[in-house]
């Protein structure tokens, strides 16, 4: 249960990501944008010679892009062989937990709920635990087709 | 153990996958005793290993196979076909096994008794009423043993592939930061063999993925060997060009349109033994698969010599289905017909088999060959057999493409996917727009028309100049027209899958990234016609048939005619079929003499038809004219396009230049009349008579016929291939020869010699011949010796 956890905050609110998934966080330079795709695909970026699709999460949750000056941040993860960038507001920590994930408790917002898994108790705040690749295959793919 | 294992399973299926067709070569030559062995061979390794391993169902499969092998090898027991299946059948089992213990599965659970009864049956059951079809097979080029290989996970060499992209980046950042610093020579040096290696080590780490077309073709006898006796097809196979290599992806695309067109070859293509004998055809039918590389493609073909397809039956089943009215049937032309086959559920099977018939058509061996960018070509003849042609790019990964930019931002296409490009401002264009759609009439064939910004939702940022418009065709449809705001150049791409995300638009294939660092997306030419819902293929081409008759039937012979601007300024047309060419040519050609205009071209002079030479302006387009004999030429301020005129204008005037004016898009344009054009030229023809000919003493020789006279016809000389009598001899005459003797006999007749010869320095101080690739001298000497 000793399980390590990013700590991040996306569209205003505290996230925590399992480590596992994620690869590394970057910055983002220059993003290239996709033409024809919704908001929530913020371009093509590259890391090195890999090409990562970014996804703008906050899109994802609010139906609103990120103006790109807010660009900061985003979390690297290969999800079904494919290299993902998803943008984050900030990252704060990446520390143990030893609680682990606990069940959600109240009622979850309806836009965060196809993603939240669980809660993590941090510091004495919750943090909505949430999969990468529920983001790209649940939300992004579905609001693509 | 697990490694044991995994190198066991690994081991045998490949051995399995290059022994199907050995097999199969030995039923058609038994006393192949090289094959035998190697046979032989693989159940005896079998045995051992997984006796060692633990795999008692494999020992005994293998063990019964090796005995009824190592009879035949003794020579106690002929390879008769039953036992050849009997064999092939233990193969397969041990194949399925090999499957099962690979992904961790339970082994099936079926009877292999059978299959070792089937083994010891040895041949006593009456011969079978099919006639066996034995494949004869001819493998030209495979060679037996192949050079040392190690086995490599395929992921180590895309990890590698990648580190070496990143050095190709890193690279090229290095090679703009010494460009912004002073010039250095040495670190220049240093800096080019670096270079020199990463592009040297680029290549060979693209070779790892390339195999060779062998594997592709590894799984095809066996298939032609099972499905001809099926079917009782008696079938000769032969298989070339396997050593070609390809791209490992590009082997596995491939597989299953191949193994398709076999099938269907095999099934629907060659007819039965006793239809063959009726038709006047061998009764064994003829298979062939080529490879061969063509620059950056594979092409396979797949012939047979079968029924061919039968066009009539595909236009009613067409019609049948609804898909085409009878009318729009009786235009198609025979490709067009011929094309059917690949629209989805149609096929010439009247009934549905088990080989072929599943519902799986054309249509999606079609659509899997263009996915990765190929290209499918038939080539029927009925009754005598099919021809299909597989044209796939050599990597899926680097095509050449085209790097367009629409709204700010670049893309690519596919080189393969384009047409043609041309401004918009260019006059055989014309855009229109009616009821939101955009039409571009180019050289009257009307193409539907998006703008690549409206496709994909952009800005369309304000320009400067003219925006480019593509011909695009798409892998399906017909071509469309595409507009962008400009073609910026042609590349190599290096092509790489996008996330599903991105994909899902539909309208892109790939994404790439150049040497600058900034993803590129790759346009996807189906998917954007899909996307702008442009009409499909059958409605426009069948509406474009039905205009054209609908003018047909209005009884007004139309034809081609050239449209240009008179220097006088009017505009004029004149029937396209006259011209030669359009050219432009220096004003100072041209001249005037004993009241007649003419230019000299190539050395002659040619009449100008509109009487013109003086011009103010330095090049003059001009249009070249024949008439069966005799050429004129005829100035133009500007040539416009071509379009249909009446043969017939509409207003005839019968006298003078003009034949009439017709009246094309609401513009009244006069026509140029050729008869009065042709008659006013002068009669004799406009040759300089002072010239004489040049005669070539040494006609058999090559280079003096086909290198020396095409030469001097061209630079206006009349030439004639050999020493005519003496009679007619000219003084003013040139001989031109070679041979020493040739040149006395020139002289004997009285005329003017020029002496060639073959070295480019003169054989001593009394030679007077010319260096015969010398051309100003020996233009001079032609010129100067004629006094």
């Amino acid at each position: 249960m000793d399980q390590l956890y990013l700590l991040a905050t996306l569209a205003g609110t505290r996230i925590a990501v399992e480590t596992g998934e994620v690869e590394a966080v970057v910055r983002l330079t220059e993003v290239s944008p996709v033409p024809g795709m919704g908001a929530h695909i913020a371009g093509l970026s590259a890391l090195r010679s890999r090409v990562l699709t970014i996804v703008d999460v906050a899109a994802l949750i609010r139906g609103q892009a990120t103006p790109v000056e807010q660009r900061g941040l985003a979390i690297i993860a290969n999800i079904s062989g494919h290299s993902y960038g998803l943008m984050v507001d900030g990252v704060s920590d990446i520390c143990r937990v030893p609680d682990g994930a606990l069940p959600l408790r109240g009622q979850l917002d309806p836009a965060w709920a196809p993603y939240a898994r669980a809660l993590v108790e941090h510091e004495g705040h919750p943090w909505l635990l949430v999969s990468l690749a529920a983001f790209i295959e649940g939300g992004a793919l579905a609001q693509a087709a | 153990m697990d490694e044991l294992l995994q190198e066991f399973i690994s081991e045998t299926q490949e051995t399995l996958e290059a022994l199907a067709g050995e097999v199969v070569a030995w039923e058609a030559d038994p006393s192949d005793r090289d094959r035998l062995d190697a046979i032989f061979r693989f159940f005896h390794t079998v045995k051992g290993s997984c006796g060692f391993l633990n795999l008692p169902r494999f020992e005994r499969l293998s063990h019964a196979a090796e005995d009824v092998l190592s009879d035949i090898r003794a020579g106690n027991r002929r390879p008769d076909p039953a036992t050849v299946s009997a064999v092939l059948g233990i193969m397969d089992r041990i194949g399925e096994l090999t499957e099962a213990v690979a992904i961790g599965a339970a082994l099936p659970s079926e009877n292999d008794d059978f299959l070792i009864g089937a083994l010891s049956a040895r041949g006593e059951e009456p011969e079978q009423v099919v006639e066996v079809a034995p494949v004869a097979m001819a493998r030209s080029g495979g060679a037996q043993s192949g050079p040392r290989t190690i086995r490599l996970p395929l992921s180590l060499i895309d990890q590698l592939m990648n580190g070496v992209s990143d050095m190709v980046l890193a690279r090229n950042e290095l090679s703009r930061k010494l460009r912004e610093r002073s010039a250095d020579p040495e670190l220049d040096n240093v800096f080019e063999r670096l270079s020199t290696c990463v592009a040297d080590m680029r290549d060979v780490i693209s070779k790892t993925r390339m195999q060779r077309v062998d594997r592709l073709f590894a799984a095809i006898p066996r298939m032609v060997r099972d499905l001809g006796r099926d079917l009782g097809k008696r079938i000769d196979l032969s298989l070339e060009g396997g050593d070609v290599e390809m791209d490992r992806e590009m082997v596995e695309m491939v597989v299953d349109p191949l193994t398709h067109i076999v099938r269907n070859s095999i099934d629907h293509g060659i007819e039965t033994p006793e239809k063959r004998r009726a038709a006047g055809k061998p009764e064994v039918g003829r298979l062939r698969l080529e490879a061969r590389q063509s620059g950056n493609q594979i092409v396979i073909a797949i012939a047979d010599d079968g029924a061919g397809i039968d066009t009539a039956r595909l236009v009613d089943k067409a019609i049948a289905a609804g898909r085409l009215t009878p009318d729009a049937a009786a235009r198609m032309s025979e490709q067009d017909k011929l094309d059917l086959i690949f629209h989805a559920g149609l096929s010439t099977a009247s009934k549905v088999t088990a080989i072929s018939g599943r519902g799986v058509g054309m249509d999606v061996v079609r659509a899997n060959v263009e996915r990765i960018g190929g290209v499918i070509a038939l080539d029927n003849q009925p009754g005598q057999g099919l021809c299909i042609t597989l044209r796939v790019p050599l990597t899926l990964t680097i095509i050449p493409g085209l790097i367009v930019r629409a709204g700010g931002q670049h893309f690519a296409i596919p080189r393969a996917a384009v047409v043609e490009i041309l401004h918009d401002n260019n006059e055989t264009l014309h855009i229109s727009e009616v009821g939101g759609a955009k039409i571009a009439t180019i050289r009257a064939v009307r193409h539907s028309m998006v703008d690549l910004e409206d496709v994909l939702g952009m800005e369309k940022p304000a320009q400067q100049g003219p925006r480019a418009i593509m011909v695009v065709r798409s892998a399906t449809g017909v071509p469309f027209a595409m507009g962008v705001s400009t073609v910026d150049n042609h590349e190599e791409l290096v092509i790489r899958p996008a996330s599903p995300l991105v994909m899902a638009t539909g309208v892109y294939a790939g994404m790439t990234l150049p040497d600058n660092g900034k993803p590129m997306l790759l346009l996807d030419a189906a998917g954007l016609a899909n996307a702008a819902r442009l009409p499909n293929i059958i409605d426009d081409r069948a509406a474009r048939q039905q205009e054209e008759a609908a003018v047909a039937q209005t009884g007004v012979e139309m034809v081609a005619a050239l449209r240009f601007e008179e220097l006088s300024g009017e505009r004029r047309l004149l029937k396209l079929s006259l011209i030669e060419r359009v050219e432009d040519i220096d004003a100072g050609l041209f001249g005037r003499s004993g009241g007649r205009a003419f230019v000299r071209l190539d050395g002659r002079l040619v009449p100008v038809a509109n009487g013109l030479s003086q011009f103010d302006r330095g090049k003059v387009s001009a249009l070249r004219l024949r008439d069966d004999r005799r050429e004129a030429c005829y100035p133009v301020a500007a040539v416009l396009d071509i379009v249909q005129m009446p043969a017939v204008p509409d207003m005839v005037a019968m006298h003078g230049m003009l034949s009439g004016v017709a009246v094309i898009e609401g513009e009244h344009l006069e026509v140029i009349n050729p008869f009065a054009l042709f008659a006013a030229l002068p009669e004799e023809a406009m040759v300089e008579r002072v010239r004489g000919r040049c005669l070539l003493a040494d006609s058999n020789d090559g280079w003096t016929r086909e290198i020396l006279a095409p030469l001097l016809r061209q630079a206006g000389h009349e030439v004639l291939l050999g020493l005519p009598g003496d009679s007619l001899v000219d003084p003013e005459d040139v001989v031109l020869c070679t041979e020493a003797d040739a040149m006395q006999a020139a002289e004997i007749m009285g005329c003017r010699v020029v002496h060639l010869r073959a070295s480019p320095r003169p054989a001593g101080p009394q030679d007077g011949s010319i260096y015969r690739y010398d051309q100003d001298a020996l233009m001079a000497a032609i010129a100067g010796r004629r006094g």
